[in-house]
């Protein structure tokens, strides 16, 4: 019986841990978590994330289990509900099964902004503050609207494709192609400008600048595995971005 | 003037990103004003000094402690806050440009971006971690006074 319930508590433990990492929360912040829940619920649980693997172990027994998480966007609702959630479990304001249930309900389904909402958002990005007295205001609506197709881009390319890196060479490419065009039909005053505000919701500034925050923590592997991946991100909207000015320089008749 | 407009713009970029990552509701707005605030101390500071580490760094410290206060008292996790916030002072542009130079054979270019883009970074992480431990002094009289 008690053998059933550890392993019942590992499980559950395993997969808040994968939620957590997936959904953008640091791996110091899944580590703690799993530690507190681990503890409210009567059991030492000692707990090692990384980018790529979750190892969760008893401290006394021989129980070890394994998460490989699949990293992918930011949705920082379910980090938010998880967190209320272990608080309400570690002042004992709910049992461990509405734990269980909440956890999973979680997992399957969480509140998400509708995709009117999120395309306004993505345009509303693409309007950067560090374009505003540089650029004219009809090349910060035209990022707006460029910024706009650019994520669209990206998202039907993440639906489409399984390798982590196309969907941005898409929308990036979307994006380079679009600017030159713009201004080569004289609308837009500069592609350049346009190209800088549109990537702004595709580009890895915040995952790069997290990857550093936890080589200084000394979360080294994790670190560095995030680092790469921001690196990565980076040329692919580089090579995009080139191939779509390419493509629209011989569109418009010149090489 | 410049000053309120660069702030409303940065509110509603911080807003934006906030949309796409799917920040819970009642954090939004909150994560706006925070941004808002980061960037405008950065461009006070850019009026003062051209170093790029002084201004990225300020700029990080004003969102890390405002962050902080922030999120003890509507009770959720930190990055709620800054993931959205630091979004107009992250070297998201300057790697694109290094690691586009470097496609286009341009290695002097794409080095100087690179260094460029992890100064700036250790200076948002170096402001951050700063703003922590001195909110870290505080936090018992700012959560005993609500």
């Amino acid at each position: 019986m008690a053998e059933k319930r550890l392993e019942n508590i590992m499980d559950v433990c395993g997969l808040i841990a994968k939620i957590l990492l997936e959904s953008g929360a640091e791996t110091t912040r899944v580590e703690s978590t799993i530690a507190f829940i681990g503890k409210a619920a009567g059991v030492e649980l000692n707990c090692h994330a990384t980018m790529t693997a979750i190892f969760i172990s008893t401290e006394s027994g021989a129980t070890t289990h394994l998460v490989k998480p699949n990293v992918s966007a930011f949705n920082l609702q379910k980090v938010d509900e998880i967190n209320s959630l272990s608080r309400q479990f570690s002042a004992h304001e709910i049992d461990f099964d509405e734990l269980e249930r909440s956890v999973q309900a979680i997992d399957h389904q969480v509140i998400d902004f509708t995709w009117l909402q999120k395309i306004i958002g993505a345009g509303l990005v693409s309007v950067t503050p560090m374009l505003l007295f540089k650029a004219s205001w009809s090349d910060l609506a035209l990022a707006f609207l460029v910024g706009i197709v650019g994520y669209l881009a990206s998202q039907w390319g993440s639906k489409h494709s399984k390798s982590p890196y196309l969907s941005v060479i898409v929308g990036s490419l979307v994006i380079g192609l679009l600017a030159n065009l713009l201004q080569y039909v004289g609308i837009a005053d500069s592609a350049a400008n346009i190209i800088i505000g549109s990537l702004m919701p595709l580009v890895p500034g915040v995952p790069l600048t997290n990857s550093l925050r936890e080589i200084i923590d000394r979360d080294i592997l994790s670190g560095l595995v995030r680092g790469i991946d921001a690196i990565m991100i980076a040329g692919s909207i580089g090579i995009g971005t080139i191939v779509g000015s390419f493509m629209a320089h011989i569109l418009t008749g010149g090489i | 003037m410049e000053l309120a407009v660069q702030f409303i713009v940065s509110f509603l970029s911080t807003i934006g990103f906030g949309i796409i990552t799917n920040v819970p509701r009642r954090v939004l707005f909150l994560a706006g004003v925070t941004g808002a605030c980061g960037w405008t101390v950065y461009l006070l500071t850019a009026q003062v000094t051209s170093n790029i580490i002084l201004q990225n760094f300020l700029g990080a410290l004003t969102i890390g402690l405002l962050a902080n206060i922030v999120a003890v008292r509507i009770k959720a996790p930190v990055n709620m806050l800054y993931v959205p916030g630091l979004v107009s002072l992250v070297p998201g542009i300057v790697i694109y440009t290094s690691l586009k130079e470097f496609t286009l054979g341009n290695y002097i270019n794409a080095g100087r971006n690179l260094i460029r883009t992890l100064v700036i970074a250790f200076a948002i992480d170096i402001g951050f971690a700063i703003a922590e431990s001195i909110f870290r002094r505080v936090r018992y009289r700012i959560m005993h006074r609500s």
